[in-house]
């Protein structure tokens, strides 16, 4: 396909998102789709660096934790003092005014984001050397330590978790606000992610997935590329975790902040069942699984996590690639890859002859 | 074949989707029955308990519809309860409590299982001023931040275990000793619950001037506390307070038992919902239990009779007898209908009106809830398990027994 002819999709599918909200048949389910969105924005930050750097990183959701965490304390901090807070919070004594909260939001969601980007040079610097299994293992290990810190600090809730500033009225329904910002979230987050892909930093990355040694001894610096995607990742994820902490309203430090045996182990999955390394793969791995998911919890109540392991079962015996890269297996040509007809039908012929 | 089936996996999800889309927006009340929703814990950490409330409100919504349902503006309806399993996580919970208000436009909540999935909740109800009537949700944060829409039927944390603190001061001062020389040892799981019984032991404790001499943080999922019990051991304090649901309640009486752990008051909550006495038989005695609500106690209403006439029901249906999260689970599915009858009306700002002047009796124990939404007719009631039975000790007016101070030594029993 012609670059004008993408162009036209996606712009299609921009004002197809858009219109979601105004479909009446549809609006119930916005706070699904703000869902949604969160979901793709997992898998897409997740495969920076497990598709397309590989590097399998299972604590990733410290960022999206760090983000949470941050947003809400500025949110508070700038407003009330922290035992007011702690006291009123949530409730109409809490009501902020539209400016308050908007600013509040951003200025909480730019401080998480920065916060996690120092968070992930600190860390990368330090971790980044390790390879493979390694640095997996290590990254679980960030991932429940960040959790347990936050359990027991005091000035950010504790256990005891805390409560974020509800969205006032003037602002409009939960539903739309949410949508919004979580598309306007995810829209901005693929750009970035497909202009960089594009560049010289996407092949880098790719090239340390592929042979990070030769990479290395052709005088890239792969550390400082490494550490740059897993900054990238955190900034993302933080500004993902800073909005989430005001959808959800209440910050867990373990269930819902550093929650990694589920949002920390979903977008892996998400990540893979949709065919890590590849642009589309995360987006629409993230879609069906919170489908799924969904449907999971309505129909076969009692047994959504059964099925759900037998999904991920099926999508790695008859998917190993993932939804996208099973398609780039069946239809090359479609993902513009160059086929040469008289080799394929010689390697096939050769396969039937074995 | 696997060739057909790729595709088919693929479509499943685009079929599906369409097939929800088809269920949605259900309207509150379905021709005669009044659609009631809940998003309770059937998996993760709090199962146990979620089963409880579960069958809490099963039973209330079969009485009501066996005895002719809620009259509601002279027409009789059934009560019908539709529950999602949000996996003992508040992002679930709260997710879940969208769903319910806009997916399945349910306009009348009952609550979760645990303070923090009601904290993870009621934020969601009161943006869409849906009233939820809630029986276990017990932290005191949650009454102060304004709610309108929020209604507890139980004694807010605070209240668990102050009776133990003062049953040990009486005690001491009764041996002609001063309280100020207690020791107390506390060991409270991280989560708001736990916390809030420990702001409340706290005060307590610090009315009569004792010394503080552990306060650990126990991690959730609790499985192992011997970290504490050793220094409980060394520091051999006066009063021992844990609390971490049912799984810490297990766990406490477990280890207290097999590394024969002695100290002189023993105090928990969720022995019932743990069932410590089946499990752990003689070794459960001379614990005291926070309790909610004791099947001895005397209180009635038209749909269970009295207290031990509601213990004897659940038990002939559930087999088991209930742990007080299953009576109060009940009691709330009774103050919706009382509500729902007084206001004869399904508008909401009306129902919340009814609800905020509830004043009824049941067999859980009298019902009014003050500005802030929380239960102030009933008090806490404080058991002893002594040879395997629950024994009301405090507070005075309910106490069928004495209590048995100090629990004997391991090597003495």
């Amino acid at each position: 396909m012609n670059g004008s002819g993408k162009m036209v999709i996606y712009v299609v599918a921009a004002i197809a998102a858009l219109l979601i909200p105004q479909v009446p048949m549809l609006q119930p389910y916005l706070i699904q789709f703000a869902f949604l969105w969160v979901m793709i924005l997992f898998a897409m930050t997740w495969d920076v660096m497990g598709g397309q750097m590989g590097y399998n990183s299972f604590g990733n959701i410290v960022f999206f934790g760090v983000g949470m965490y941050a947003t809400a304390v500025v949110q508070r901090d700038l407003y009330f003092t922290v035992e007011e807070y702690a006291n009123v919070a949530g409730g109409e004594q809490a009501a902020l005014t539209p400016v308050e909260y908007l600013t509040g939001l951003s200025l909480g969601m730019g401080t998480g984001a920065v916060l996690a980007v120092v968070v992930a040079a600190v860390l990368g610097s330090g971790i980044l050397g390790l390879r493979g299994h390694y640095f997996a293992i290590c990254t679980l290990g960030l991932g429940i330590a960040a959790g347990e810190l936050a359990s027991g600090w005091d000035y950010i809730g504790a256990g005891s978790g805390l409560v974020t500033p509800l969205l006032p009225d003037a602002l409009g329904e939960r539903g739309p606000f949410f949508f919004y910002l979580f598309l306007v979230l995810a829209v901005i987050t693929f750009a970035v992610l497909k202009r960089l892909y594009a560049g010289q930093f996407g092949l880098a990355i790719n090239a340390i997935r592929d042979d990070e040694d030769k990479a290395d001894a052709l005088g890239l610096h792969a550390t400082r590329y490494k550490t740059v995607a897993w900054c990238v990742s955190g900034f993302f994820l933080a500004l993902t975790g800073g909005a989430f902490g005001n959808l959800v309203i209440f910050i867990d430090p373990t269930d819902v902040a550093f929650a990694g045996p589920t949002f920390g182990v979903w977008m892996v999955l998400m990540a893979i069942l949709g065919g890590k390394g590849t642009l589309w793969g995360p987006v629409i791995g993230a879609t069906v699984f919170h489908i799924t998911q969904e449907l999971f919890w309505t129909y076969l109540f009692g047994w959504q996590r059964v099925a759900l392991g037998l999904l991920i079962v099926v999508v790695v015996v008859f998917f190993p690639l993932g939804i996208v890269g099973w398609l780039r297996e069946r239809w090359p040509q479609r993902f513009g890859e160059v086929v040469d007809e008289e080799a394929r039908r010689v390697q096939v012929s050769l396969e039937g002859e074995r | 074949m696997f060739r057909y089936l790729k595709p088919a996996f693929i479509l499943l999800p685009a079929a599906a989707l369409a097939m929800s889309l088809a269920g949605a927006a259900q309207a509150k009340v379905e021709g005669d029955t009044i659609v009631l929703g809940a998003a309770l814990s059937f998996t993760g950490k709090y199962k146990t308990n979620g089963k409880h409330t579960k069958n809490g409100y099963e039973l209330a919504v079969k009485k009501v519809n066996e005895m002719g349902g809620v009259k509601v503006g002279g027409k009789s309806y059934k009560l019908k309860v539709v529950y999602y399993d949000d996996e003992s996580t508040p992002a679930r919970g709260a997710q879940l409590a969208e769903r319910l208000i806009k997916q399945d436009g349910i306009q009348f909540m009952l609550g979760p299982y645990s303070s923090g999935l009601t904290k993870a909740m009621a934020p969601v109800t009161e943006k869409y001023k849906i009233p939820m009537v809630e029986g276990n949700g017990a932290s005191r944060s949650l009454f102060n931040k304004g709610y309108k829409y929020l209604f507890a039927v139980l004694s807010t944390s605070e209240q668990y275990l102050a009776e133990a603190i003062n049953l040990a001061a009486q005690q001491t001062l009764a041996a002609g000793k001063d309280p100020a020389d207690l020791k107390l040892a506390l060991a409270m799981e991280n989560d708001p619950f736990s916390q809030d019984i420990r702001a409340g032991v706290l005060d307590d404790a610090q009315t009569h001037s004792m010394n503080v001499v552990i306060d650990d943080k126990l991690p959730k999922e609790l499985n192992d506390m011997t970290v504490t019990l050793t220094k409980v051991r060394a520091l051999k304090p006066d009063i021992l307070v844990v609390s971490g649901h049912s799984k810490g309640a297990a766990t406490a009486v477990r280890q207290m038992m097999e590394q024969k752990v002695d100290v002189p008051m023993f105090a928990i909550t969720h022995c019932e919902a743990a069932d410590v006495v089946g499990k752990f038989g003689p070794g459960a005695d001379y614990t005291l239990c926070a309790t909610q609500w004791a099947e001895t106690m005397t209180y009635k209403d038209k749909y269970f009779g009295a207290a031990p006439d509601y213990a004897k029901l659940f038990e002939k249906e559930y087999g088991y007898v209930p742990p007080y999260q299953a009576a109060e689970s009940t009691a709330s599915v009774l103050v919706w209908v009382d509500a729902l009858q007084r206001a004869g009306s399904f508008d909401r700002e009306k129902l919340r009106d009814a609800l905020a002047a509830t004043e009824i009796q049941t067999f859980y124990g009298n019902i009014k809830f003050d500005e802030t939404g929380k239960n102030i007719a009933k008090p806490m009631v404080l058991r002893q398990i002594q040879g395997g039975q629950y024994k009301v000790v405090a507070p005075t007016k309910w106490a069928s027994d004495k209590l048995i101070h100090p629990r004997p030594k391991w090597s003495e029993r």
